[in-house]
């Protein structure tokens, strides 16, 4: 029996990594020669890094293996249609390599966005530390805009390859499919985040940036050269993003199982559905308006500069018309978590499912007209406010019916607490601090006085923790077993969350009041609040202890996907199809297990009602490679 | 009972049966379908049942799902006469979870039968009256209520404008204040309704101990739908109704108000009084008059805010925009640039002054008095007036920009690696176009249309002012 031997080399990661140095040393050589040629001094740092960084990511995804197939078509060969899963590869290679199993793919952008939000929240600390005091302790100005620009935009990485992680490990599952309508565009949309993630963190090695994480001009065009860094870099993920949803999209209309028609579909994809819709469409913008600055930076074009015609609000109409969007992509999925475990730990119907899964598109919706309540104070044309506010207002009611729609589904329910459903109670209640936050923030008079205060960052804290942290660790908690084969400790789990869980209101209730007594955002120091260094002080150890409750949770799906209690098939009783599989999930799926939908999802209490019943397969016949 | 529509079946068994346990047994009854199978359930009253596993003609799912739905308590025995591993199954109703049926189906299934589904195993049918299920709900819906109340109360008593926000100090902040004493009601009765009625069913919802039971099959109510979709739809439209005419309340123009233009830059406020003729780093203004703050940046955006004024707007390269305030208490305020502008924006604060008429009046007589007629001392001055000294200090402390001490005369090293001596030529030129010559090691930051409203004679004190930093 042959064996194969791996090496450091059979690792996609290693390779492309390597593949990305050269292709950025190519990309800076050929910036030199175009300069020389146009009889320019040969170095210019700032071009230089941003065809070397676009190059090198390039070259990342060819090293990796993420194009190959289509080098391959290109050339007219064919390739297989379901490339050879092999049983023996190792599980620190599998993962570290292109794949095109949505199971693996999903674990990957799980596994990266916890890293990302990792690195984030250690930003995080480290500013958090400086301003417990009035005075500069040990951060420079400078430092700290960088680091808290970086948080935000590191911590939105996260949350984008988090959303990715839940939706690709899902969907398929959830409606019967064997992987996503497009494998290899999936793996392909995966690896691009591995070299925007490097670009993004380089910033901090190349002069850093101060703008935070929204860039706005002509800041952006003065700040150093790490700020095309972030450019490029958030350009990358964006297009990650684009790839992802199309798969999404596609695969949930398509390739649904026999019976599933779409009000028989589990509540999750639905608002994975509706999330994909906001991508696909909104992304573009932000590159626009990035792409927009960096040719003002690099080539003098006078977008967003006064002197030469341009109007600096410009920017902010375009980057808001996708980045508000962008947290209806940050949060529907997680809410479509707490709808979809719910009624698996009360033994209830989720209320109202009809009402529920339109409501996803109706904030989709709804959530596309409302950008410029980020910019009240922005000077753009006054009238404009008026319009803006009744439709951010507006978004209320599709979140309403979710809200009332879990309420009722928990009223006359049979609870039990394990740790996924202390994660969903403890979302509902995070995410309605930060909803119930939104209206101070969306009528303009109040707007006024909150606009660029601690206020609207305890705001987005609040429904970020509520929409997306809080139901993902549910999730991850949730589908542990099926993914791993094995139950997570769930003493450390209940620790997890009752350290975090309350951290978190000192944290979100200590934010909302220094911002309304007066507590700027983005600032290194707060000088005359000295009644503030109090509150200060609580929001910073707040935020150590949810770092600490972090610590505890990765450690402890590192351990127990090791050593755990080898699992149940269906731990927690679940409907659902994904439950009728053997733990961990096998490489295609139901090919060997298909089903069919027979009632409704989750009509739980409905004495010998199934969801689906799994059918013999059909004999396959077999295929020619 | 024994349930087989194969009649060699029924025999068999029976004839083990009785042979192995005699008299201890009796089989009272041989059906061949589930219908005949439920309905001898009621008539025979079986103490076990033995299902046949492998008759088609026989549903074992279906027999297993409504024998579960009866109160019967009995056993229930699937049997399999094939060959290879376990042959029969025991499935005894007070003993083993309902839920677990599907899995050890599952066990018989993977000896290479087809899957079979996941079965909900419902509350049984207990008949409760209409009236003691409407009490049920009526005490649970009291008792919720109260819990709701409670909260409410307690984010009435929390959420106050006089604790959360800071002190009132203009009349543009009083409908402000109003809309946020709006919403802080609205939010303390939000909160409490969800939270309150979650936390009523954490307490009184909780699954019993053992309990493998489902929940009532409730899957919705279209009125209740209807009801929180109007609703919230009709207070929205209301509190985006008030929202307006809170801001236009504030927008409302004195037809006399106090001309201010405020200049922001990287990382200074300048406020010049065209009507009365004076620069000034501080704002002073008279209480109970209206200023409208013409508003400037320089460079990059920035943002006008004094939290207790309320209203906040942003300055924006290249257009005015308008800011009007009516302070409405005397006292000192701390005005605080509120868009990130760059390295030093935490510190670009200026004070704010609200006095009395005369008190005012006084000022600006101060202010016209207080320029110098000697021109280094008003070198000074406009020095300190146009936000230089954030970035060039007098003492040799390097900044952003070189220092002024000891600059004219020395001779300056520039990034392309010429020199020059800092002369007056120099020093004009660095003021007038400051990207032309960029020193070692400083950065091309200083804006370039810092000198636009600087005259000549403004420059030249500057020069000489210069001069006598040794």
């Amino acid at each position: 029996m042959r064996q194969t031997k791996y090496t450091l080399f059979s690792v996609g990661l290693v390779r492309g990594l390597v593949a990305m140095v050269i292709g950025m040393l190519a990309g800076m050589g050929l910036l030199s020669l175009i300069r020389l040629l146009m009889g320019l001094p040969a170095w210019n740092a700032e071009p230089a890094w941003v065809l070397g960084g676009v190059i090198g990511s390039l070259a990342f995804l060819a090293g990796i293996g993420a194009m190959t197939d289509w080098f391959k078509w290109a050339k007219g060969e064919q390739t297989p249609e379901h490339p050879a899963h092999d049983p023996e590869q190792p599980g620190w290679v599998k993962y570290l390599s292109f794949s095109t199993d949505h199971k693996v793919i999903g674990v990957q952008y799980g596994v990266t966005g916890m890293i990302m939000f990792a690195i984030a929240g250690s930003f995080a600390l480290i500013f958090r530390t400086e301003l417990i005091q009035i005075g500069l302790q040990f951060l420079s100005p400078d430092l700290y805009n960088t680091y808290m620009s970086l948080h935000g935009i590191v911590m939105i990485m996260a949350i984008l390859l988090g959303v990715g992680a839940m939706s690709n490990y899902l969907v398929p599952l959830l409606i019967g499919a064997s992987d996503m309508a497009f494998p290899r565009l999936n793996g392909f949309a995966f690896w691009i985040n591995v070299p925007s993630g490097i670009l993004l963190l380089s910033s901090l090695f190349l002069g850093g940036f101060d703008t935070g994480w929204v860039g706005y001009p002509p800041l952006s065009v003065r700040a150093p050269l790490g700020m095309q860094m972030f450019f490029l870099g958030v350009y990358l993920f964006g297009l990650s993003s684009i790839l992802g949803s199309l798969n999404i999209i596609v695969t949930a209309l398509r390739m649904r199982a026999p019976g599933m028609t779409l009000f028989r579909m589990p509540i999750f994809v639905w608002t994975a559905l509706a999330t994909s819709i906001i991508s696909l469409t909104a992304t573009q913008l932000i590159a626009l308006s990035f792409q927009m600055v960096m040719f003002q930076r690099l080539l003098g074009m006078g977008f967003f500069d006064p002197a030469k015609g341009g109007d600096v609000i410009l920017f902010q109409h375009l980057f808001w018309f996708y980045s508000h969007p962008a947290v209806y992509v940050f949060i529907l999925t997680g809410l479509g978590v707490i709808s979809e475990l719910l009624p698996v730990f009360v033994r209830k119907p989720l209320f109202g499912y009809k009402w529920v899964a339109m409501s996803s598109l109706g904030i989709a919706l709804v959530g596309f007209f409302v950008w410029a309540h980020h910019m009240f104070t922005s000077g753009m044309q006054e009238f404009l406010r008026v319009p803006f506010m009744y439709s951010t207002l507006l978004v209320a009611v599709p979140t309403g019916v979710k809200f009332f729609s879990w309420v009722a589904t928990i009223w006359r329910g049979k609870l039990s607490f394990e740790t996924p459903m202390l994660f969903v109670l403890g979302a509902i209640i995070i995410f309605l601090i930060g909803g119930l936050s939104g209206p101070p923030n969306g009528t303009v008079a109040t707007d006024l006085h909150v606009h660029d205060t601690y206020f609207i960052v305890g705001h987005f804290h609040a429904t970020m923790f509520g929409g997306f942290v809080f139901p993902f660790m549910a999730a991850v908690y949730f589908w542990f077993p099926k993914v791993t084969g094995r139950m997570y400790n769930e003493r450390l789990g209940k620790l997890h969350f009752f350290l975090m869980f309350p951290a978190f209101f000192v944290q979100s209730f200590g934010q909302m009041f220094v911002g309304l007594l007066g507590m700027r955002r983005r600032i290194v120091d707060y000088p005359g609040l000295e009644f503030m260094q109090t509150p200060h002080l609580l929001i910073t150890i707040a935020g150590f202890v949810i770092g600490f409750s972090v610590l505890i949770f990765f450690f402890n799906l590192a351990f127990s996907a090791r050593r755990g209690v080898v699992a149940e098939q269906n731990p927690w009783h679940s409907r659902s199809p994904e439950w009728g599989l053997p733990s961990p999930v096998p490489v295609d799926n139901y090919r060997e297990h298909p089903f069919e939908v027979v009632g409704e999802p989750y009509d739980y209490g409905l004495a010998g009602s199934a969801f689906v019943r799994m059918v013999q397969p059909v004999a396959e016949p077999a295929t020619v490679d | 009972m024994i349930v087989s529509s194969h009649p060699l079946f029924g025999k068999g068994i029976k004839r083990l049966l009785e042979s192995r346990f005699g008299e201890g047994v009796n089989v009272v009854g041989m059906v061949a379908s589930v219908e005949e199978a439920i309905a001898a359930l009621m008539t025979l009253h079986p103490d076990l049942v033995v299902v046949d596993y492998d008759d088609g003609a026989v549903n074992r799912e279906e027999f297993l799902a409504r024998f579960v739905e009866s109160e019967h308590r009995l056993r229930v025995v699937l049997l399999s006469l094939k060959e290879g591993g376990s042959n029969a199954i025991v499935y005894d109703r007070r003993t083993m979870a309902a839920s677990q049926v599907e899995d050890w189906l599952k066990e018989w299934a993977d000896q290479g039968s087809a899957l079979s589904s996941i079965i909900s195993m419902g509350k049984p049918i207990v008949q409760r009256s209409k009236f003691l299920q409407m009490k049920n709900n009526l005490i649970h819906g009291f008792g919720a209520l109260v819990f709701v109340f409670i909260m409410t109360a307690i984010g009435l008593l929390v959420l106050r404008t006089d604790i959360l926000l800071p002190e009132q100090a203009s009349l543009q902040a009083v409908p402000i204040d109003n809309l946020f004493g709006l919403h802080f009601r609205l939010i303390a009765f939000l909160f409490a309704l969800i939270v309150g009625t979650i936390l009523y069913s954490v307490i009184f919802f909780r699954r019993k101990k053992g309990d493998i039971t489902d929940a009532v099959h409730i899957t919705g109510n279209t009125n209740l739908e209807i009801a929180w979709t109007v609703v919230p739809l009709i207070t929205v439209l209301a509190f985006s109704f008030i929202g307006s005419d809170a801001l236009a309340k504030t927008l409302k123009p004195d037809p006399k108000p106090l001309e201010v233009k405020v200049t922001g830059q990287q990382w200074a406020w300048r406020f010049e009084y065209p009507d009365q003729g004076i620069i000034s780093n501080e704002l002073v203004l008279p209480v109970n008059k209206q200023v409208v703050l013409r508003l400037q940046a320089v460079d990059v955006i920035h943002s006008f805010w004094v939290p207790e004024f309320r209203v906040k707007q942003d300055l924006v390269p290249g257009q005015v925009k308008i800011l009007r305030i009516t302070p409405s208490k005397v006292g000192s305020y701390q005005l605080m640039c509120a868009e990130i502008c760059g390295q030093q924006h935490a510190y670009m604060v200026a004070p704010v002054k609200v006095e009395t008429q005369d008190e005012f009046d006084n000022w600006i007589n101060v202010q016209l008095n207080t320029i110098p007629t000697d021109p280094v001392a008003r070198g000074q001055f406009w020095l300190d007036r146009y936000g230089c000294k954030a970035c060039h200090s007098l003492d040799g402390t390097k900044l952003v920009g070189p220092s002024f001490l000891g600059l004219y005369g020395r001779q300056e090293t520039f990034e392309d690696g010429s020199t020059a001596i800092a002369d007056e030529a120099y020093i004009y030129e660095s003021i007038r176009e400051p990207g032309k010559k960029i020193v070692l090691g400083y950065p091309n930051a200083m804006p370039a249309n810092v000198a636009q409203e600087m005259t000549d004679e403004q420059i030249q004190d500057i020069i000489e002012f210069i001069k006598t930093l040794k």
